[in-house]
């Protein structure tokens, strides 16, 4: 080879190799930055905790795996857990799924020749695409119809995001077990699955879907169906036994529907995206066609708007679904066919128009006039607008509370009532029938239930003479009779109406206090179920109350005449109410029974009017967020809605609010928290050596001195450390004894984690990779509004349970879910991931959920706290509200949820031991750095201990204000490797801090203040893990192991051989200049 | 002696990278939140880069094909843009992961993406040039 072509060889193949070094080594940091969630992705384990388990140093000892899902020799069995999956998913659906309407065509019989209609009966509406998705093989309606068993071929559930995100499978295929289950029986139309397996090549629809700002469903026309086959209603003739059509509306995170919202050219109903569309009722003029049992399928996690199909006599029966999950269609089925009796009641009002709402008229992206002028701050690391708000001048009418208040004031005749302000559906005077198409906690059965007080209720009222801390309670015993012809379980839910005077505080006609199930009951059967009200939640929370001490603002209960009833939902039990009032029974919507209703006379000397301005903990309750009214700072120019005056106060549209006030202007500026540099900090100890290890703390009370020697040891550096990399990879101390772990992970509806990608594979029961079930993915259960629908406490415990379970076969220990917060209006993209309107719905959801899940060492951690009413600018958007509305709608769900009284023992303080904070603010303050509500509200008040994670890279400008706050971390996603790879003053995220400067190990060295809060902060977050299953893997021997995963063997090697053939490519090159010299 | 190929193809390569610079300092210009966290030395190494590349185009002419400063401007330049495009890249991991996801609404966050992904495929092609021309002779004969 002459020289020249040599030396050009040599150096172009050193080019390539350079590049190519440069290439791997670019990939292997890239790889190492995220090898926390590369892990995940690809089931592979960068690092394992690697401990000795004898009998003096026990392993695996403290939380396990119910026997029935393990193998005899205690490794984990898949099948089984698969099958208790399925099973409790079908549970769900069938007790959650509710029906609306029935004339008598349900239930069919087994043998029923069947023609679905409509494109989501062919393709199945089952989770959310962003959120709680639905995961991984499932169960559709057609299998779950007419099929025993499922190979799940060709059932992967595919997702496909907002704003044009491509569609992808949640697992590429599925190679493990095929599971048998019992079907309805039903013999299909195939012709028209055909056709609508045709259909989907044009109107392309997945499992997991969005809501969208310009909404179309995608229904395929009558005259497309024909196209396909012009002959299709031949079939009809022989599945003509019933035609179900199936409608759907999709929810996910980050996108909501918008008021007119629609697609050019898609006709719909009402011109808004949840009434139907020409398309969507032209397939049930074909269902009326195809039988004389025409039954519609609602698949939603928002009100509908189906008032048309509650008046058509055509329509025989309306099933409400919602978001099944991957095998909620088996407990559709059980319904439809009449294997499982309905039980389910709304977890929302449906009206005929969503528009109607009072939180309507001011939702949606609204911005300052003058955000370009005083709004400094950025929108922070995900690029968030700045100066988006929204006034929620419903006040305290929120959903059901809107809806039923006004119609007892319009039969009272009181309020401007009646007056048409408001009124969509009605035209002269608002109307409830014409407004409401079905109300909050309604749902029909195949049998009837009679519902009778057994006597007096107990009323358990008593105050701590210590703290002052109250305790009241009634406890009703209601008979539920089954007076129908088959068996079937009913909700018990109690409601309240509190004493209102007209001027006075306003106050809800009617309020869910809490429910029970009853078992399944033969007919005649009868059972008392019993109902522990905690009368808290009948108080009224009055921000002008004087409480003598300097504070104002408190909750309060008025003399005078309280009433209880039972119902089928807030409209049935406030009808009970009206009666018994005496109430002219003509003017009202349905009938009532009196004898369903109790009524308390509570006067001071039964209950004080001050009773509950002393909360659980003893600690005096006030105003706590003033800043969340946009009068505090502004007075006069909003107007909240007001029993006193529905017309005069029903809500405007508060756009372009403009910014004068120079306190909110600083709020919304974040300048909340002033860093201090100079303060005396010598009294705090770190770095101590008390020879305490993380592993000895397991059932170490909160209180116990000893957590302080173990805070003492922490440096200040492992501490900030601690506070500031909150998850999903946290971590570790040397001082204490932690390695950095893969603790967080979504959803509500299962861990987001394969079985065969545990984080813990360590553990007996881990499922190996080789296991066919393996790539099983556990977020398989339906959305929060079917949970929530059950109204089955025991069932939303049993789900939290099983939660809890996964986690243990995934090696999670804190949960980022499930959803909290309030449906504050059907239009909530969201809505599929919190369970209800209903403050006391959703809190007893979420408690009982997250009470199980700690049974197996899970900390669920409900997001979004707080105020996360809407999706659109979700991120540091300003809702404003008054402190009532925040305190008796949004926040109660919390409190329920967090105090868990229902579960305290007398050695033992339950409680959820985790959160997640919210994007949004409180008014005018990030709710991650408002101290009226992380400290005052939730420590001081409820008593929460535990883990308060920040929202992703939430508010990482405001560092300070954040751990001031009483937030205990951030949510860091991506960042791994630390105290190495990622550094306090390396993380990108806290760079740009309000303080002008960037985060490092010195950045509070000179603030007492905050180094206490730190110490504090990181008790919370470390006394949490204690709680939880990470408590298996630690002993005295434990330590940090690295693993050499394929991928990281392919860049090493990559690197290793582009060097050596670089290094080669310029030794040739050298020798052969050398060789040409010599020549010359 | 006359320019060759590859005297055109480094050429571009500097104009490429040049593009790659400047793409890289304004994708760190959109916002304070996502900049690059050590913005001035990725456009140094890319001003560098820019330079060698130049040399090793202008090096044939004075000092003969395959010369050494042609051979080691080219190593050098494509381990400097890789380092340009890959801080770039890596700076950005989390923006890009949340806009295929949870945060596909962030305008500019896409913005700074195009930005990225524009001066990773300028870089990238100009290293690939590079190593084109390598493999070529530099200069050709009168």
């Amino acid at each position: 080879m002459k020289l020249q072509t040599k030396k050009a060889l040599a150096r172009g193949i050193s080019g390539i190799a350079c590049f190519s070094l440069c290439l791997s080594m670019i990939l292997g940091i890239a790889l190492e930055a995220n090898a926390a969630t590369i892990d995940t992705y690809l089931g592979t384990t960068s690092e394992v905790l690697a401990s000795d388990n004898d009998e003096e140093n026990p392993l695996y000892d403290k939380f396990t795996p119910p026997e029935e899902l393990l193998n005899e020799d205690g490794t984990g069995n898949s099948n089984a857990l698969i099958s208790a999956a399925i099973d409790l998913g079908r549970r769900e659906a069938a007790e959650g799924s509710v029906l609306l309407k029935n004339n008598g065509a349900l239930p069919l019989e087994s043998g029923s020749n069947v023609t679905l209609l409509g494109i989501r009966s062919h393709v199945n509406l089952l989770g959310s695409s962003f959120g709680v998705k639905a995961q991984g093989p499932y169960i559709s309606l057609e299998q779950a119809l007419s099929q025993n068993r499922t190979d799940f071929a060709n059932t992967i559930a595919w997702s496909v995001g907002s704003r044009g995100a491509a569609p992808s499978a949640t697992i590429t295929e599925w190679k493990g077990d095929e599971f048998d289950f019992e079907g309805a029986g039903f013999n299909l139309n195939q012709t028209m699955i055909d056709i609508y397996e045709k259909l989907g090549e044009t109107y392309v629809h997945y499992e997991n879907e969005p809501a969208a700002e310009v909404y179309d469903p995608g229904e395929p026309s009558v005259d497309e169906i024909a196209a396909v086959n012009g002959s299709y209603k031949d079939s009809f003739v022989e599945y003509g036994d019933a035609a179900i059509v199936v409608i759907a509306r999709p929810s996910a995170e980050s996108v909501d529907y918008l008021p007119g919202g629609v697609a050019e050219g898609v006709e719909f109903e009402h011109g808004e995206p949840l009434s139907l569309t020409k398309n969507e009722l032209d397939a049930i003029e074909l269902a009326k066609e195809a039988s004389d049992k025409v039954i519609v399928l609602i698949s939603s996690s928002a009100s509908v708007e189906i008032g048309t199909l509650k008046d058509d006599p055509d329509v025989d029966a309306i099933l409400w679904i919602g978001a099944p999950g991957c095998y909620g269609m088996l407990g559709v089925a059980d319904i439809l066919c009449g294997r499982v009796s309905p039980s389910g009641g709304l977890f929302d009002i449906f009206t005929t128009y969503n528009m109607s709402a009072p939180a309507m008229q001011n939702m949606g992206k609204m911005y300052y006039s003058n955000t370009d002028e005083v709004i400094t701050r950025t929108g922070g690391v995900m690029g968030f607008t700045p100066g988006a708000y929204t006034i929620e001048a419903e006040g305290l009418y929120v959903g059901y509370r809107y809806y039923e208040t006004r119609y007892y004031d319009s039969v009272a005749g009181r309020g401007n009532a009646s007056s048409p302000v408001g009124a969509y559906a009605s035209t002269e005077s608002w109307d409830y029938d014409k407004e409401v198409t079905y109300g909050f906690g309604y749902g029909l059965s195949y049998t009837d239930f009679t519902f009778e007080f057994q006597g007096e209720p107990t009323f358990d009222i008593s105050v701590d003479s210590e703290t002052g801390a109250p305790n009241a309670y009634a406890t009703f015993d209601v008979k539920v009779t089954n007076v129908g012809d088959v068996a079937g379980k009913t909700s018990v839910q109690i409601y309240g109406q509190a004493p209102y005077t007209i001027g006075g505080l306003e106050k809800s006609a009617i309020q869910l206090l809490n429910f029970e199930k009853s078992d399944v009951l033969e007919p005649g059967q009868s059972q008392v179920v019993s109902v522990k009200v905690d009368l808290q939640y009948i108080a009224s929370y009055d921000e002008t109350y004087d409480n003598g001490d300097g504070t104002t603002g408190t909750y309060v209960m008025d003399p005078g005449s309280y009433y209880f009833s039972v119902g089928n939902g807030a409209h049935d039990a406030l009808n009970n109410i009206m009666v018994a009032q005496g109430m002219d029974t003509s003017k009202m919507v349905g009938v009532g029974n009196a004898a369903q209703v109790y009524v308390k006379e509570i006067t001071e000397d039964f209950i004080s009017k001050t009773l509950f301005s002393v909360s659980k903990t003893g600690y005096p309750i006030s105003n706590q967020l003033p800043y969340a009214d946009w009068n505090y700072y502004q007075p006069g120019e909003v107007t909240y809605l007001s029993r006193t005056d529905w017309a005069g106060t029903y809500p405007k549209s508060y756009t372009d609010m403009t910014l004068t006030n120079e306190e909110l202007i600083n709020n919304l500026n974040g300048k909340t928290y002033t860093l201090q540099t100079e303060d005396d900090t010598s009294d705090i100890l770190w770095g101590q050596d008390n020879g305490i290890k993380f592993y000895e703390m397991f059932g170490v009370p909160y209180d116990d001195p000893k957590w302080d020697q173990l805070l003492d040891q922490l440096t200040l550096e492992e501490a900030m450390y601690i506070f500031t990399f909150g998850g999903p990879s946290i971590p570790g101390a040397d001082s204490i004894g932690t390695v950095e772990t893969y603790m967080t992970e979504n959803a509500g509806n299962g861990i987001a984690v394969n079985l065969n990608a545990s984080k813990d594979p360590a553990a007996p029961w881990a499922i190996p990779a080789s296991d066919p079930n393996g790539n099983w993915h556990p977020e398989v259960f339906g959305n929060a509004p079917l949970g929530a629908s059950t109204f089955n406490p025991d069932l939303m415990y049993e789900l939290g349970e099983f939660t809890g379970i996964e986690s243990l076969f995934t090696g999670i220990n804190i949960l980022w879910g499930p959803g909290l917060n309030t449906h504050r209006h059907a239009y909530n993209g969201r809505n599929g991931e919190y369970y209800s309107e209903d403050p006391v719905l959703s809190g007893v959801a979420a408690m009982e959920f997250a009470i199980g899940a700690l049974d197996y060492g899970l900390v669920a951690a409900p997001k979004h706290f707080a105020f996360n009413d809407q999706e659109s600018e979700r991120g540091g958007v300003s809702p404003y509200m008054t402190e009532q509305r925040a305190r008796e709608v949004e926040l109660r769900a919390y409190q329920i949820a967090f105090e868990a009284t229902k579960y305290d023992t007398e050695d033992y303080d339950a409680g959820m031991r985790g959160l997640m904070t919210s994007f949004s603010k409180i008014g005018s303050i990030e709710c991650t750095t408002s101290e009226g509500l992380m400290t005052e509200i939730l420590a001081n008040e409820w008593g929460f201990i535990g883990y308060a994670v920040t929202d992703i890279y939430d508010d990482t400008d405001l560092w300070s204000a954040v751990l001031n706050s009483g937030t205990t971390c951030f949510d860091t996603r991506g960042q791994a490797g630390f105290y190495s790879t990622t550094t306090l003053s390396s993380s990108n995220l806290f760079q740009n801090l309000v303080e002008g400067r960037g985060l490092d190990e010195h950045f509070i060295d000179g603030d007492a203040n905050l180094q206490l809060k730190l110490k504090e902060a990181v008790h919370k977050n470390i006394y949490a893990w204690t709680e939880s299953h990470l408590m298996n893997r630690y002993n005295a021997t434990t330590h940090i192991e690295s693993q050499l995963t394929w991928w990281r063997a392919v860049y090493y090697g990559m690197a290793g051989v582009s060097g050596i053939v670089m290094l080669a490519g310029v030794g040739v090159y050298i020798m052969a200049s050398a060789h040409k010299k010599e020549e010359e | 002696m006359k320019k060759g190929i590859v005297f055109y193809l480094n050429l571009v390569a500097a104009l490429l990278g040049a593009a790659g610079v400047a793409l890289a300092g304004y994708s760190s210009s959109l916002s304070t939140e996502n900049a690059l966290s050590n913005g001035g030395l990725v456009i140094a190494a890319g001003v560098a880069g820019v330079i060698l590349v130049v040399l090793a185009a202008w090096a044939p002419a004075r000092m003969g094909d395959h010369n050494p400063v042609t051979a080691v401007s080219v190593l050098a330049s494509i381990a400097l843009y890789s380092y340009v495009y890959g801080q770039c890249v890596l700076q950005r991991i989390l923006l890009i992961a949340g806009l295929f996801s949870y945060n596909s609404g962030n305008t500019l966050g896409w913005t700074i993406f195009y930005a990225t992904v524009g001066c990773a495929v300028c870089m990238i092609v100009a290293c690939i040039l590079l190593i084109v021309g390598s493999f070529c002779k530099s200069a050709k004969a009168a």
